[in-house]
């Protein structure tokens, strides 16, 4: 067997394969590129003509917004992935979404103090679209949760739980883990929720019960009370539907600890 | 014009104490501004605590909450602390509310008589000094006094005020 005869020649040969394939591949690319290159100079003033065609609705139509977002993430592109290129600076769909996240921030620092940093998605849209007064651009519910996803990202303390339908936005990082957004979805219903009613709905033992019940206190999500008849009820002001509609007068601006 | 109630007051933990302390700080703060603006509208002056219990600010029959005495007796004390609130007995039965602080009515007392002075003729009291009650009349004078602004002068006959 001539061991080191195959090994050498075999390499030989290959590497003379392999620099024609190259030679040919460079030859090859650079037609592909050329080609390329125009197609991209299309696609470019496409996007272009696209963007001058559609901005004015982009930013007034949240229909549109809705159908556009959905359009990117079928062709895997999110428009509000980076914060330059493109889709923000010709077609503004990253400033929209920026300053509403402005909004949603100063709505929830607002009444913070009230609710412990927790607001229903009802609320927090009827507030915006209020503080955006008669003329300006409708916004949606699918604009702001986009938006708080958006702040999300950011890091910015913001997260969502699912309750009844909707979602209860928070806007502090308060540490909740899955057993407290159960009892917040249990919650929603009345907007309070008792001992009872938990073991009931989630056949936990009572100690478990009360150590959620605890921390939303602890955290400024829950008040205590101690009048009700049978057993304490724990209240989220967040659902208090009675708070929701109220603004923040005088008196409690002077309160508001910053 | 009727008492408009803030949202805490349908709130139904409203009327139990706090057991988490940043709550309960924010809760006093929001019972010390109701107390005092019920007292402002309703131009009260003096309160007895027994009386005061069942007064609708702290009996919520509506909701069926009331504030305990021993939560009244809280909020009253830190009205005390502001300066908004003096007792008249050591037992703390029966209590002064003052919803404008004496500072405050020496100044619009001050304001009245300077304007005043500019007319010469007779002056009846405006709408915010009507029952206003004698022994807060002299309070606001000796703040005033102290502020250097005026000066209360005992006469034969009775009290006078020189202003400065």
């Amino acid at each position: 067997m001539h061991r080191r005869g195959v090994g050498a020649g075999a390499i030989a040969k290959k590497k003379l394969a392999e620099a024609k394939y190259k030679e040919r591949g460079t030859v090859l690319a650079e037609d592909q590129i050329v080609q390329m290159s125009k197609q991209l100079e299309t696609f470019k003033s496409n996007l272009e003509e696209f963007a001058s065609k559609h901005k004015q609705e982009i930013r007034k139509s949240s229909q549109f917004r809705v159908q556009f977002q959905e359009m990117c993430a079928t062709i895997g592109v999110d428009p509000l992935a980076s914060g330059k290129g493109f889709w923000s600076e010709m077609l503004g769909v990253g400033d929209f979404y920026y300053e509403l996240g402005v909004q949603i921030i100063e709505v929830c620092l607002a009444l913070k103090h009230r609710n412990g940093g927790l607001i229903t998605l009802d609320e927090l849209h009827h507030r915006v679209l209020k503080g955006r007064g008669k003329f300006a651009q409708d916004v949606s519910q699918d604009d702001l949760v986009r938006a708080i996803k958006k702040l999300k990202v950011m890091g910015n303390g913001f997260g969502m739980i699912p309750v009844g339908g909707s979602y209860l936005v928070q806007s502090v990082p308060a540490e909740l883990n899955m057993d407290h957004t159960v009892v917040l979805q249990l919650a929603e219903k009345k907007g309070y929720v008792s001992v009872s009613e938990i073991r009931e709905s989630l056949k936990w033992e009572r100690e478990r019960a009360c150590h959620v019940l605890d921390h939303l206190l602890k955290e400024g999500l829950a008040w205590l009370d101690s009048q009700a008849s049978g057993e304490p009820q724990y209240w989220l002001p967040a659902l208090f539907s009675e708070l929701t509609s109220r603004d923040v007068t005088p008196e409690e601006a002077n309160q508001i600890t910053p | 014009m009727s008492f408009e109630w803030p949202w805490q007051y349908n709130f139904p933990p409203f009327f139990t104490l706090q057991p988490n302390v940043d709550t309960r700080q924010k809760q006093l703060a929001a019972w010390c501004s109701l107390a005092l603006s019920y007292c402002r509208h309703h131009k009260l002056y003096t309160l007895d605590i027994m009386e005061v219990q069942e007064s609708p600010v702290f009996n919520h029959k509506n909701i069926d909450r009331k504030l305990s005495t021993e939560a009244i007796l809280i909020v009253f004390e830190e009205l005390r602390k502001k300066g908004n609130l003096e007792w008249l007995d050591k037992n703390k039965t029966q209590c002064l509310v003052m919803w404008r602080r004496p500072e405050e009515w020496g100044k619009l007392i001050y304001q009245w008589v300077s304007r005043s002075a500019m007319v010469n003729s007779c002056n009846t009291f405006p709408p915010e000094f009507h029952g206003l009650e004698e022994w807060m009349l002299i309070r606001s004078l000796q703040a005033l006094q102290t502020d250097g602004k005026a000066e209360v002068i005992t006469m034969d006959d009775g009290k006078g005020v020189k202003f400065f």
